[in-house]
């Protein structure tokens, strides 16, 4: 015989497990989409790079200072490509994630906090080292912003965590 | 199919990837079919470019004589470092080549890429109205990290037009003339009309060069390999 107090339980744990079933694949689809945009920003900065020629900034004025100042290479790696990349591993892991394999979602939380630090720094060199900003620059930092919030929302279950206190009131 | 559907999305993506990556290679360093003044430009595959070629403004600035056998055509921004670098190579050029290379000039200031840009291609041109563009144009490339750095411009630039001797009350007047900035507007629809976007651009015979052979070596090549096509 069931009380209605566990009756309530039963359909609060149903709404859990249907959030976090939900929520789940749509963050890592979300993250998957927001990897695609810092994907193909990385790589027209890459190609930017490669061509070495001046490229249109039609929002802010430092693009060639930021693309040819010494920070814009690693050990002759261009930082875009390696942006590229590291993009192309998020978007990679979000997708298998989504489809629900664990492991994957776990290397993105890792990836995604590394880039996030890097981000951190790249936005330091602009600020108070080079001077400029570079707008595809910002653009790459957004996603990697946008990213770092969708792994927090998922790692403390929100929007499930904002419904269960909804509904204890 | 759970299982391999994740796999076809990661790759259909990296296919796509890539193909961006060489679309916008190939825009870049693209090399069109000869141009000259006035007749139908080739459509680059995948550019969506007009068809009609605009002159440029005219007479255009050049250094060399109208029937040389080769022509190097450059659009340039004074204020992109690119633009800088390339400046040298060409002086070795018109050094080397002398009469047989005629080089022009096209203004293509980046805005607002370059906060200074428009108003360097604006001070070359009043410098050209009195008969001394090349002098402003060296001083500009020469000069660029300078007054690129500089919040205000126009004492520099004033600098630059008092050492060439240009008189100064003319040259501030036509700083703001409609003859200067229709010489801009010009060349800037003629550089449109040829699917330029980025600086340096450098056409020779009408070919444009990709930004790799711009370097003095490969430059010279494809130079001698013009002059000789002419001396057949």
């Amino acid at each position: 015989m069931n009380l209605p107090g566990s009756l309530v339980d039963t359909s609060q744990q149903t709404t859990n497990l249907k959030n976090s079933v939900l929520g789940g694949p749509i963050i890592y689809g979300v993250a998957a989409l927001v990897s695609l945009v810092g994907l193909f920003d990385a790589i027209y900065l890459t190609i930017g790079h490669v061509t070495g020629r001046s490229l249109r900034c039609t929002i802010v004025t430092g693009c060639d200072e930021v693309l040819s100042s010494p920070y814009a290479t690693v050990l002759g790696i261009p930082l875009a490509l390696i942006g590229a990349v590291a993009y192309f591993t998020c978007f990679s892991l979000a997708t298998l994630a989504a489809f629900g394999y664990r492991t994957a979602g776990k290397l993105l939380t890792l990836i995604v906090a590394l880039m996030f630090l890097t981000t951190l720094a790249l936005l330091y060199l602009q600020a108070f080292v080079i001077g400029h900003f570079c707008q595809f620059c910002l653009i790459s930092a957004a996603a990697t912003f946008a990213l770092a919030a969708l792994l927090l929302a998922r790692r403390f279950n929100w929007p499930t965590s904002l419904r269960s206190r909804g509904s204890g009131r | 199919m759970k299982r391999v559907l994740p796999i076809v999305i990661i790759l259909v993506a990296l296919a796509v990837a890539l193909g961006a990556a060489w679309y916008l290679k190939q825009n870049a360093t693209r090399s069109t079919a000869p141009v000259a003044n006035g007749p139908v430009a080739p459509v680059p595959a995948g550019k969506p470019a007009p068809t009609v070629v605009e002159p440029g403004a005219q007479p255009p600035h050049a250094i060399g004589v109208a029937g040389a056998p080769v022509t190097l055509e450059e659009f340039g921004d004074f204020e992109c470092p690119p633009c800088g670098r390339l400046h040298p190579e060409l002086k070795q050029i018109e050094h080397e080549y002398g009469q047989r290379v005629r080089i022009i000039f096209r203004e293509l200031p980046l805005v607002p890429t370059h906060a200074h840009a428009l108003a360097a291609a604006r001070n070359a041109e009043a410098a050209g109205l009195q008969g001394k563009f090349w002098e402003m144009h060296d001083l500009l490339y020469e000069n660029q990290k300078t007054w690129h750095a500089a919040f205000d411009v126009r004492p520099i630039f004033e600098g630059y037009a008092t050492r060439i001797g240009l008189d100064l009350e003319r040259f501030k007047r036509d700083l703001g003339s409609e003859m200067v900035e229709r010489r801009i507007f010009l060349d800037g629809k003629r550089a449109h009309s040829l699917g330029v976007e980025s600086t340096p651009t450098v056409f020779l015979n009408g070919r444009e060069l990709s930004f790799e052979s711009l370097a003095l070596d490969k430059l010279r090549g494809q130079i001698d390999a013009e002059l000789a096509k002419a001396a057949k």
